[in-house]
C-alpha cells in the first residue's frame, strides 16, 4: 500500500487523462518491444544489462512516488524529469531502422506529450521549477546493434517507470 | 504600344461597378487626329466610353464605368474605329465574385489509426473566385484563453473542405484552438474557434462481438439465454470505455432493446430472459468514459440463437 499523499489537490481530469496516457504509452512501448523481438530477436532486456551499463543508459528514479512516503510535489517533479529523460533517450535512438521508426516516433511523441501534461499540472499547482529541465548527455550508440539493444533497454526501463507511475495515479484517483 | 487599358481592379464584387480607361498614344501614326475609342465587353457590341478627352501630352483617353458588372469573368476590349472594322488595341480580363462567407459547422475527429486530427467545415456558397481555405490552430491549455506554440497551417488538398493535422504537430491531452480561414481577392473570413483536446474527439470503431458455445461453458446453460463475448477496437484498448448492447428478434420486426452500461470487454457474457430457440440480432457500440469522446457506430450484427 502507498503511503499518505500530502495535501496537493490533483484534479480528477488530470488523473484520468494521465492514467490513459500511461496506458497509451505502455501499449505503444509494448508494440516497439514486440517489433524489436520479432525483427532482431532481441527479446530479453536482462540479456543486455552489461551492454546497458557500458553504454551508460540511465534509469529515471521515482523514489518520491514510492509506497513508503509518497511526496506529491517531488513525485510529480520526478515523473516529469523521468519522462523528459526517456523522451531524450528515445530521440537518441532515432534512425534505428525504417521498420521501427514509425513506432519509435509515435512513442517519443506520446512520452513528450505526457511530460507536457505533467509539467502544465505542476504549473497550475504552482510547484513547477522556474525553468524546464535541460536534457542530460545522452548515451552514444555507435552501431545499429547498439541502437537496437538500446531500444530494448530504454523501452524496458520506460515500462517499469510507467508501471510505478500508473500505480501512483490509480492510488491518487481512488475516491 | 498603341492602346493601353487601366482598370479600377482586376477583381470586383459581382454586380458592382468597374471603371476602366484606355489611352491611345500619339505615335499610333496611321490614325486620324481625333480617333473615336470604343469599348467591347465580351461578345457584346462596341460602345463609346462615358467620356473621351485629349490629354496635354496629346494622347486620347476614354473612360467608361460599367455600373453593374454581372459576369464572373469577361474580357474588356479597347477598340478604335479604323476603316469599316473596329480594331482591338488592348484587352483586360475582368473577374467578379463574392468575398468568402464565414466557414461554418467546423468539427474535428481524432483518428487513432492514422493518429491525425481531421477537421471538416462547410465552405459556404460559391464565390466564383479562387478561394483558399486554411485550417489554423495553436496549442493552448485550460479554457483556451492563452496562446502557446502555434501549429503549422493545414492547407487542404485541391478545394477539399477538410484537412488533417499530423500527429507530430499535435499535443495530446492538452487543449488546442482550431479555426478555418477563408480568403480570396475580395476578403478574408474566419470561422468561430473550437477549443478541444484531440483525445476528447476520438472517433472509436465498434467493438468486436463473437459467439460463445453454450455447451462449452462450465455450468449447464439456462434456457432462453444468449452467450457472447466482445472486446474493444484494438487501437483504443488503452482507453477506459463504456458500451451498450442492443438486440431484437431476427423476425417479427420488434424494435431494438438496449442493455447498458456494459464494460468495454467481456469474454463470457450471458443474456437471459428470452424465449428459447429464437434467433436474435445483436449489435454493440462503445464510447470513451468517463473522459469525453464520441460513440462508435454500431458494430456489425451478430446473429445468435437462444438456448433450448
Amino acid at each position: 500500500p502507498l503511503g499518505p499523499a500530502n495535501s496537493l489537490p490533483l484534479p480528477r481530469s488530470f488523473l484520468l487523462k494521465s492514467s490513459e496516457q500511461v496506458r497509451k504509452i505502455q501499449a505503444q512501448g509494448a508494440m516497439l518491444q514486440e517489433k524489436l523481438c520479432a525483427t532482431y530477436k532481441l527479446c530479453h532486456p536482462e540479456e543486455l544489462a552489461l551492454l546497458g551499463h557500458s553504454l551508460g543508459i540511465p534509469r529515471a528514479p521515482l523514489s518520491s512516488c514510492s509506497s513508503q512516503a509518497l511526496q506529491l510535489t517531488g513525485c510529480l517533479s520526478q515523473l516529469h524529469r523521468g519522462l523528459f529523460l526517456y523522451q531524450g533517450l528515445l530521440q537518441a535512438l532515432a534512425g534505428t531502422s525504417p521498420e521501427l521508426s514509425p513506432t519509435l516516433d509515435m512513442l517519443q511523441l506520446d512520452v513528450a506529450n505526457f511530460a507536457t501534461t505533467v509539467w502544465q499540472q505542476m504549473e497550475d499547482l504552482e510547484v513547477a521549477p522556474a525553468v524546464q529541465p535541460t536534457q542530460s548527455t545522452m548515451p552514444t550508440f555507435t552501431s545499429d546493434f547498439q541502437r537496437r539493444a538500446g531500444g530494448v533497454l530504454v523501452t524496458s526501463h520506460l515500462q517499469s517507470f510507467l508501471g510505478l507511475a500508473y500505480r501512483v495515479l490509480r492510488y491518487l484517483a481512488e475516491p | 504600344k498603341c492602346g493601353h487599358i487601366r482598370i479600377s481592379a482586376p477583381i470586383v464584387h459581382l454586380g458592382g461597378p468597374v471603371t476602366a480607361s484606355c489611352t491611345i498614344s500619339q505615335n499610333c501614326s496611321h490614325l486620324d487626329l481625333e480617333p473615336q475609342i470604343l469599348w467591347r465587353l465580351g461578345e457584346e457590341p462596341e460602345q463609346p466610353g462615358d467620356r473621351q478627352q485629349r490629354l496635354p501630352d496629346g494622347t486620347q483617353e476614354s473612360t467608361i464605368t460599367l455600373l453593374h458588372f454581372n459576369h464572373t469573368q469577361a474580357f474588356l476590349f479597347c477598340c478604335l474605329q479604323w476603316g469599316n472594322r473596329p480594331q482591338i488595341l488592348d484587352q483586360a480580363e475582368l473577374r467578379a465574385g463574392y468575398p468568402p462567407t464565414v466557414p461554418s459547422n467546423l468539427s474535428c475527429i481524432m483518428n487513432l489509426t492514422t493518429n491525425s486530427l481531421t477537421c471538416q467545415w462547410d465552405p459556404g456558397p460559391d464565390t466564383h473566385l479562387p478561394t483558399n481555405f486554411t485550417l489554423k490552430s495553436f496549442k493552448s491549455r485550460g479554457d483556451c484563453q492563452t496562446q502557446e506554440d502555434s501549429i503549422l497551417d493545414c492547407v487542404p488538398e485541391n478545394g477539399q473542405s477538410y484537412c488533417s493535422i499530423p500527429r507530430k504537430h499535435l499535443l495530446l491531452y492538452q487543449n488546442m484552438v482550431i479555426w478555418v480561414q477563408a480568403e480570396n481577392a475580395l476578403g478574408t473570413r474566419q470561422s468561430t474557434q473550437l477549443c478541444l483536446d484531440p483525445m476528447d474527439v476520438v472517433k472509436l470503431e465498434p467493438p468486436t462481438l463473437w459467439t460463445l458455445d453454450p455447451s462449452s461453458q462450465a455450468s449447464p446453460p439456462h434456457p432462453g439465454c444468449l452467450w457472447l463475448g466482445w472486446e474493444p477496437w484494438k487501437p483504443s484498448v488503452f482507453m477506459n470505455q463504456e458500451c451498450e448492447l442492443r438486440h431484437q428478434p431476427q423476425r417479427g420486426g420488434a424494435s431494438w432493446v438496449q442493455v447498458a452500461p456494459l464494460p468495454s470487454s467481456a469474454y463470457q457474457y450471458e443474456l437471459c430472459g428470452f424465449p428459447p430457440a429464437t434467433v436474435y440480432t445483436l449489435q454493440m457500440r462503445c464510447i470513451r468514459s468517463p473522459l469525453p469522446g464520441h460513440w462508435s457506430s454500431w458494430s456489425p450484427s451478430l446473429e445468435l440463437r437462444t438456448t433450448e
